[in-house]
């Protein structure tokens, strides 16, 4: 009869024995066939579960968590996998045309002071979102009333620039001498019910992913891109 | 490194750790998310320095334990009527590997919580002991002897196969 329990088979499994007490299992093992068998046992149930765990590790993680992240970070994004560009498409734009009728475009444009106006049948930034647009560095915006996210390439071409402000937060691009609002949602301004929508809105980071060819820009190809008129 | 994106180096290993505990795949992320969410409300909290992943297991392990008593209360008996669906289908090999890879499942669920998070992070997520112990909340011996008898278990469930 030997000396070695369950306890100290698992143990020597999870690699939790010192060299001392590993030996003594060692050589009780060697003795003991069943001995051997049960650690054999111990052995190839650990192996089966982490291996059964294991391809979750490698699966890319969810748009809206990482989204969740990099929204909530604001700094300077890394770059991420091409495959991970995003795939949703379809829903994005869904979700932005049904977000537009519901906001009341028509309101936004309204208003002197409103950021958005409609020209030629299309959503315009002008006043405070448009010179945010223009001039404003991410890197340098403290207190502004719009707040500039990520200024990137667009596929097949031009400068786009996600925004947060007081009403409405969203994504432009460079259209001409203008900015060409892409998409809107409630800003950050707009109660708690908007207020963590806005913060880390995945929306917003879908529409990013469905325009930008390459990674978002860092702080001195902003500045550079910028300094050249957004042309 | 910012906080954020430290988590976004650990996630994948969140999102593993989620689906040893939960019940099926949409439930384990509802749990991350969760957890992401509450990690960044409670992000003061953690004292840079120490592990973030343990950190990261807590806040996860004990949202599990609010939330799912009663789904896991539910899972508990071991899927009779699933098995009883595939006896029609025992030639058919696609089915066998579908058999084969949700037995690991069906036996993690119908360990008692406090073992199923035990083998999670110990044979799951390949932490130490003493980290494990210190995610838990219990000491050492308590966490080994939830080893030996989730282990026990498991290799009665799954058979001699394990």
């Amino acid at each position: 009869m030997t000396d070695i329990d369950e306890a100290m088979l698992i143990a020597w499994v999870d690699g939790e024995l010192d060299e001392v007490t590993r030996r003594r299992v060692d050589r009780a093992v060697a003795e003991d066939p069943a001995l051997a068998e049960r650690l054999e046992l111990h052995r190839r149930l650990r192996e089966r579960l982490s291996g059964h765990y294991a391809p979750i590790e490698a699966e890319p993680v969810p748009v809206g968590m990482r989204a969740l992240l990099e929204e909530n970070a604001k700094v300077v994004r890394l770059a991420r996998p091409a495959a991970l560009r995003w795939r949703h498409w379809g829903t994005g734009g869904a979700i932005a045309a049904s977000l537009l009728m519901g906001l009341g475009i028509g309101h936004l444009s309204g208003g002197p002071a409103g950021p958005v106006a409609i020209e030629k049948g299309a959503m315009v930034a002008r006043g405070e979102l448009a010179s945010a647009l223009d001039a404003q560095l991410a890197s340098a915006q403290e207190d502004a009333p719009v707040r500039i996210g990520l200024s990137f390439r667009r596929k097949g071409g031009g400068w786009c620039r996600s925004f947060e402000g007081q009403a409405v937060s969203g994504v432009a691009c460079r259209q001409g001498e203008g900015w060409q609002v892409q998409q809107l949602v409630p800003g950050g301004g707009q109660g708690t019910a908007y207020r963590q929508a806005s913060s880390g809105d995945a929306r917003i980071m879908a529409t990013v992913d469905a325009l930008i060819d390459g990674a978002p820009l860092d702080a001195a190809q902003e500045k550079a891109a910028k300094d050249r008129g957004w042309r | 490194m910012s906080f954020e994106s430290d988590l976004l180096a650990i996630l994948p290993r969140l999102r593993r750790f989620a689906a040893s505990l939960s019940r099926d795949r949409a439930d384990a992320d509802d749990l991350c998310q969760a957890a992401l969410e509450k990690a960044l409300r409670a992000r003061d909290q953690w004292q840079p320095g120490t592990r973030l992943d343990s950190w990261m297991y807590r806040i996860m392990r004990n949202l599990w334990i609010d939330e799912g008593r009663s789904r896991q209360r539910a899972a508990r008996t071991f899927a009779p009527e699933e098995a009883g669906e595939h006896v029609g289908h025992a030639g058919d090999r696609d089915v066998e590997a579908h058999v084969m890879l949700s037995d690991v499942d069906r036996a993690m669920h119908a360990l008692p919580d406090e073992q199923r998070e035990a083998i999670a992070l110990v044979l799951v997520e390949g932490l130490s002991y003493k980290d494990a112990a210190e995610v838990l909340g219990v000491p050492m011996g308590t966490l080994t002897s939830r080893l030996v008898r989730g282990r026990g278990a498991l290799i009665e469930l799954l058979g001699e196969a394990a």
